[in-house]
């Protein structure tokens, strides 16, 4: 990273600093909900299947919080997505009249999402660890991140395709539909439906799933899978920024 | 008066993707959450089951979109408002026709998510379940404007009204809550004349005052909120 794009990326986390109600809802929201998930369930015996097949028996308390976690993280990522990359494209096209080139202005934006998303991921596991260990830790922490990157990115797509309002619409619904309920297996028969499979958060819900209730790692195909979302989205959000931010008159 | 709040509501309509969504949205929520509402209301200990809990998807997605709506409302017209004010027009009016245009999109969004739950799910008691889900979306059109009043930014804005919709739906009846702070929630009756709707059964005169003077309420604060962003300032 050259020294304008350094220079671009402190005054990002600056411009981020200087809303103090954000930090304090980006760990506030994981707490109360992530917390409240595991206080409010109950602990009913439900039987799920894992990736690979194998059948386990769990309780709704367990599930509910493990699964709160990628939601809380895509819901959060996604709204920072879509509104850091609102501001880039209201402000970053002076940056490249300036003379950045439109990649050192968009790196920036890109590396205060990524770093927004890992702090919202680390006040989620943080949260989970007071009531729930999952049996291991490596694909539980990876496919949450994952869900975090890709509903991120999402979020910046929606921000430059469909506008502030609808992208909020969009960021409220999408995260809560596909992972809340398409992948969670709190519902169904204990595993995603069929058509579960064609959505984003299909992979990631899978490893961590995997991650939360099996000591051995069975979700390779997932995590691939996840994995290429994750590049696609990430390629994407590049592409349309960079067009965006370039396309000068 | 009614020129300005179509004027709003035009404003609304051109942007044709926001439009689609509004239309879009309350819909697949209807649709996905109406076959496990009743399944997650169980594993939270909570009693509502069948058709009361795909009625009380209904009034979630219509809560949740318009407190957005009501939020960015404020937060992304306060300039443009109080040029208009000051151009003649008055705040007092600048606010009745926001609220005006702002409670014909919650039409919009209440028809749109009682029309897929009548389709999907039916509804033993329509009239009184369309009176719920609208109130559900102008107690949120309410929360919306008033959180936009204090906040201007759009991330904490929305996180907030998310925090509040969030909070408001899982300690609602039926769920997780039914004593406590769970009876100071919003949309607390709102929800109990959805369910007993759902479930075919009329409400309590009780609980339509109770809906009545939340709503009413609701949408006072919101007149407050858009009047305030609009009026002039002195410099």
């Amino acid at each position: 990273m050259n020294g304008r794009a350094s220079t671009a990326t402190r005054m990002g986390f600056r411009e981020q600093g200087r809303r103090p109600l954000l930090l304090v809802l980006l760990v506030a929201v994981p707490f109360l909900f992530i917390s409240w998930s595991f206080a409010i369930t109950e602990a009913t015996p439900r039987l799920i299947t894992l990736p690979g097949g194998e059948q386990l028996l769990t309780t709704m308390r367990d599930l509910h919080g493990a699964i709160m976690v990628p939601i809380t993280v895509g819901f959060l990522a996604g709204l920072i997505g879509l509104f850091v990359v609102r501001s880039a494209l209201e402000s970053d096209r002076r940056l490249v009249l300036a003379g950045f080139s439109p990649g050192e202005a968009i790196l920036p934006r890109l590396v205060v999402l990524v770093c927004a998303t890992l702090v919202v991921l680390a006040a989620s596991l943080a949260v989970t660890a007071i009531d729930f260990i999952p049996a291991s830790w490596g694909p539980f922490v990876a496919g949450n991140l994952l869900a975090g990157l890709i509903y991120g990115a999402i979020g910046a797509l929606a921000g430059a395709l469909v506008g502030r309002l609808g992208g909020a619409y969009l960021m409220f619904f999408l995260p809560m539909m596909d992972i809340g309920v398409a992948q969670n297996p709190m519902f169904f028969d204990g595993e995603p439906q069929g058509w579960a499979t064609v959505l984003p958060g299909y992979g990631p819900t899978r490893v961590i799933v995997d991650g939360a209730f099996s000591p051995q790692f069975q979700a390779g195909g997932e995590l691939a899978l996840s994995l290429a979302w994750t590049a696609a989205l990430g390629v994407a959000v590049y592409l349309l920024l960079r067009r965006a931010v370039g396309a000068l008159g | 008066m009614a020129f300005s709040g179509a004027e709003f509501l035009r404003e609304h309509l051109r942007a044709r993707l926001t439009l689609a969504m509004l239309v879009v949205i309350p819909a697949l929520f209807v649709l996905v959450s109406a076959s496990v509402l009743g399944e997650f209301a169980d594993a939270l200990g909570g009693s509502v089951t069948g058709d009361s809990a795909s009625a009380l998807g209904a009034g979630w997605a219509a809560a949740f979109l318009a407190g957005a709506l009501g939020f960015f409302q404020v937060s992304s017209s306060r300039d443009a408002d109080r040029r208009l004010a000051l151009a003649g027009m008055g705040a007092a009016r600048v606010a009745v026709a926001r609220i005006g245009a702002s409670i014909l999109l919650g039409l919009l969004i209440t028809v749109v998510a009682f029309l897929t739950l009548w389709l999907t799910a039916g509804i033993a008691h329509p009239p009184h379940a369309f009176a719920a889900i609208l109130i559900f979306a102008l107690i949120y059109i309410g929360i919306g404007t008033v959180v936009g009043s204090f906040l201007s930014d759009p991330l904490e804005g929305s996180l907030t009204v998310a925090f509040i919709f969030l909070i408001d739906a899982f300690s609602g009846p039926g769920m997780s809550g039914s004593g406590g702070v769970a009876q100071l929630m919003p949309t607390r009756k709102a929800a109990d004349v959805l369910i007993a709707a759902g479930a075919g059964q009329g409400s309590p005169a009780s609980d339509w005052i109770a809906v009545g003077l939340t709503t009413l309420g609701a949408l006072l604060l919101a007149a407050v909120a858009f009047w305030l962003s609009a009026r002039p300032r002195s410099a």
